[in-house]
């Protein structure tokens, strides 16, 4: 497991699923516009939408810091 | 992961290897914090209904902010003790027991609502076991849950780290998978809002899903023990934390989003009246509350046929590891307040042959049986349903288990912001290379501290939820309250007996204690930071003192 956790591959994958959560969270946030508009009701799933983008941020620097660390 | 306590006398304790990852160390928070959405979900919905994803929401802002106090505290104290330690360290002996016996007020509820929750997860398989079906069958297997984990505790064994890592990993897929379906072909935005505003429920269980909500964002501990355990945890941890509190926060909005807006794959069963139910309403009754992320995933186009299979028996395995935390963590707990003299000696008494703080894992399970016995018992006899109804506005078992859960959560927190400020004023030497945001800079004493706003809007937030525990739960406002008064007493008594200070501190040299924290996390350059933080102190103070 900790063989698997420092390999490029791991990396790659986390590089992958940030991707992923970014997608996410744009999706989420862009389909709620569309569909309900910017109502008080629709609060929690845009903040949804803004945690995913969130983490897959903190994914991208943890990616960049493992690409810079020897 | 650990070791036992103790391989050469009873008062000796070896220190724990740092062989942890930084994902190990995520996966020993998500073990822990991750489980507790697959309890906590069933219960929010069946309390706050329409705004239940609110109820998550403004827990989960609350959370953030306790798990940055966290993060803070962890990394710049990397020991075990967790949130006890930093109040004890921040607030002096009296708070630091208030809180670390508020903590383990948490701990025995954790044994058994995660051991009675995981019976319920497999019971969405094994049918013998459903609680409303075969009350005496599941009160039974949960008895002997919490039986054998302690008896395995006493031994020393304990879950490896690579299995904690391997059920959390696949864990973090499933859930992520049950969401990516969820969300693209079932979520309707226009569902969610529709249920939010037919659904929404009054002011007083918006209060009660609040302070139950919270659950779901309990067990940060963890942090604290694997800074303990974590190789270079100042910088370790911050990068470990804050990508753990984003997870658990996520998971938490999402599943409580998509039980209001999701249309499920199949139809539902219709409710007991012969109605057509809402999903949200199937999912927060008393016979799927306590496996709500089970039920949902199985309702879960496409994924959900395969997710009904695996779901149960992945979140028994969380459940149970959670369960055991509770068992381990107390017992640790105990031993080092026993250690501090905030507790009696008997609980540092360890196993002649396993080394393990036996009296303290016994005691601890022990009142986790009695509270199981209390929760399960107006369904083990339903002739005292009426009376618990009377009494306790009819709060089935695993409610009961909630609002406590709640209610030393919500106290010991509210401590721990605390001690955040109290150490930023006090403390201001020791380094902190992961600080909250959003600071106020002045001087005190001296020195350069700067203030947390974010820590006292935490501290409002939190005391806000324990406010909500205590008016909406009769039993939380009795037991709870009960609990931390009868341990004062216990605490007062135990002090005079032994010729310690009853309301003040012993003295404590905490700069040397902080130079062997450092020294033994390998953190040496903030070692010498800290050193020359402390020197530097000393020369204003003695200039201050040669200039008045």
């Amino acid at each position: 497991m900790r063989r698997l956790v420092r390999s490029e591959s791991y990396a790659r994958a986390r590089l992958v699923t940030a991707t992923l959560f970014a997608v996410f969270g744009a999706v989420i946030i862009v389909r709620t516009l569309l569909k309900v508009g910017p109502v008080a009701a629709a609060v929690p799933a845009y903040i949804l939408g803004l945690a995913l983008l969130a983490l897959a941020v903190v994914r991208f620097r943890d990616y960049r810091a493992s690409r810079r660390a020897p | 992961m650990a070791a036992s306590v103790g391989p050469k006398t009873a008062t000796q304790s070896p220190s724990l290897r740092r062989s942890v990852t930084p994902w190990g160390s995520f996966s020993w928070g998500y073990s822990d914090v991750g489980a507790d959405i697959f309890v906590g979900l069933g219960l929010v919905l069946g309390a706050a209904a329409g705004a239940s994803n609110v109820a998550f929401l403004f827990a989960g802002l609350v959370y953030v902010c306790i798990g940055l106090a966290y993060t803070e505290l962890a990394a710049a104290y990397p020991v075990a003790g967790g949130g006890q330690y930093f109040v004890f360290r921040g607030l002096g002996d009296i708070f630091g027991f208030i809180a670390g016996w508020a903590v383990l007020l948490d701990f025995t509820i954790d044994i058994v609502l995660f051991a009675w929750s995981c019976i319920d997860y497999l019971s969405k398989l094994v049918p013998i076991l459903s609680f409303t079906v075969h009350p005496w069958v599941h009160f039974l297997v949960v008895f002997g849950v919490i039986g054998g984990l302690a008896l395995l505790n006493v031994i020393g064994v304990r879950e490896s780290s690579a299995f904690n890592e391997l059920v959390s990993g696949l864990d973090v897929v499933s859930e992520t998978a049950i969401l990516f379906f969820g969300f693209l072909f079932a979520f309707s935005p226009e569902l969610l809002v529709h249920t939010m505003q037919t659904a929404w429920p009054t002011p007083f269980a918006l209060m009660n899903g609040v302070s139950l909500a919270i659950i779901s964002f309990v067990g940060l501990e963890s942090i604290a023990q694997a800074a303990q355990e974590t190789q270079r945890p100042a910088s370790v941890i911050p990068r470990t934390s804050v990508s753990l509190i984003l997870t658990i926060l996520i998971f938490a909005l999402s599943y409580s989003n998509l039980a209001l807006g999701m249309h499920p794959w199949h139809p539902l069963p219709l409710d007991k009246d012969g109605h057509v139910q809402a999903l949200w309403h199937y999912l927060g009754n008393e016979e799927n509350n306590g496996a709500a992320v089970a039920v949902l995933s199985s309702y879960v186009p496409y994924w959900g046929a395969l997710a009904a299979t695996y779901v149960p028996i992945l979140g028994a395995i969380l459940l149970l590891i959670s369960s055991n935390s509770g068992v381990f963590g107390s017992s640790r707990i105990a031993y080092a307040m026993s250690g501090t003299q905030l507790l009696p000696s008997v609980f540092r008494q360890v196993h002649p042959r396993f080394r393990t703080p036996v009296v303290s894992i016994v005691s601890f399970c022990g009142v986790a049986l009695v509270e199981l016995i209390f929760a399960a018992l107006p369904s083990l006899w339903p002739g005292l349903k009426s009376t618990y109804s009377e009494l306790f506005r009819g709060e089935d078992g695993i409610t009961f288990l909630g609002d406590l859960y709640a209610f030393g959560a919500a106290a010991s927190y509210s401590f721990v912001f605390l001690a955040v400020i109290a150490l930023r004023l006090n403390d201001s030497a020791s380094p902190r290379k992961f600080k909250m945001p959003f600071n106020i800079p002045f001087t005190y004493k001296g020195n350069r501290v700067e203030f947390p706003v974010v820590a006292v809007i935490g501290f409002f937030g939190i005391v806000s939820i324990l406010t909500f525990t205590m008016i909406t739960h009769l039993i939380g406002r009795i037991a709870g309250p009960s609990w931390i008064i009868l341990g004062i007493i216990g605490y007062l008594v135990y002090r005079k007996s032994r010729g310690l200070p009853v309301f003040r501190s012993q003295p404590h040299d905490w700069r040397k204690a902080q130079v062997n924290i450092l020294q033994d996390a390998g953190e040496l350059e903030l070692m010498d930071e800290y050193l020359a933080n402390i020197k530097a102190m000393d020369e204003r103070k003695a200039a201050r003192a040669s200039a008045g």
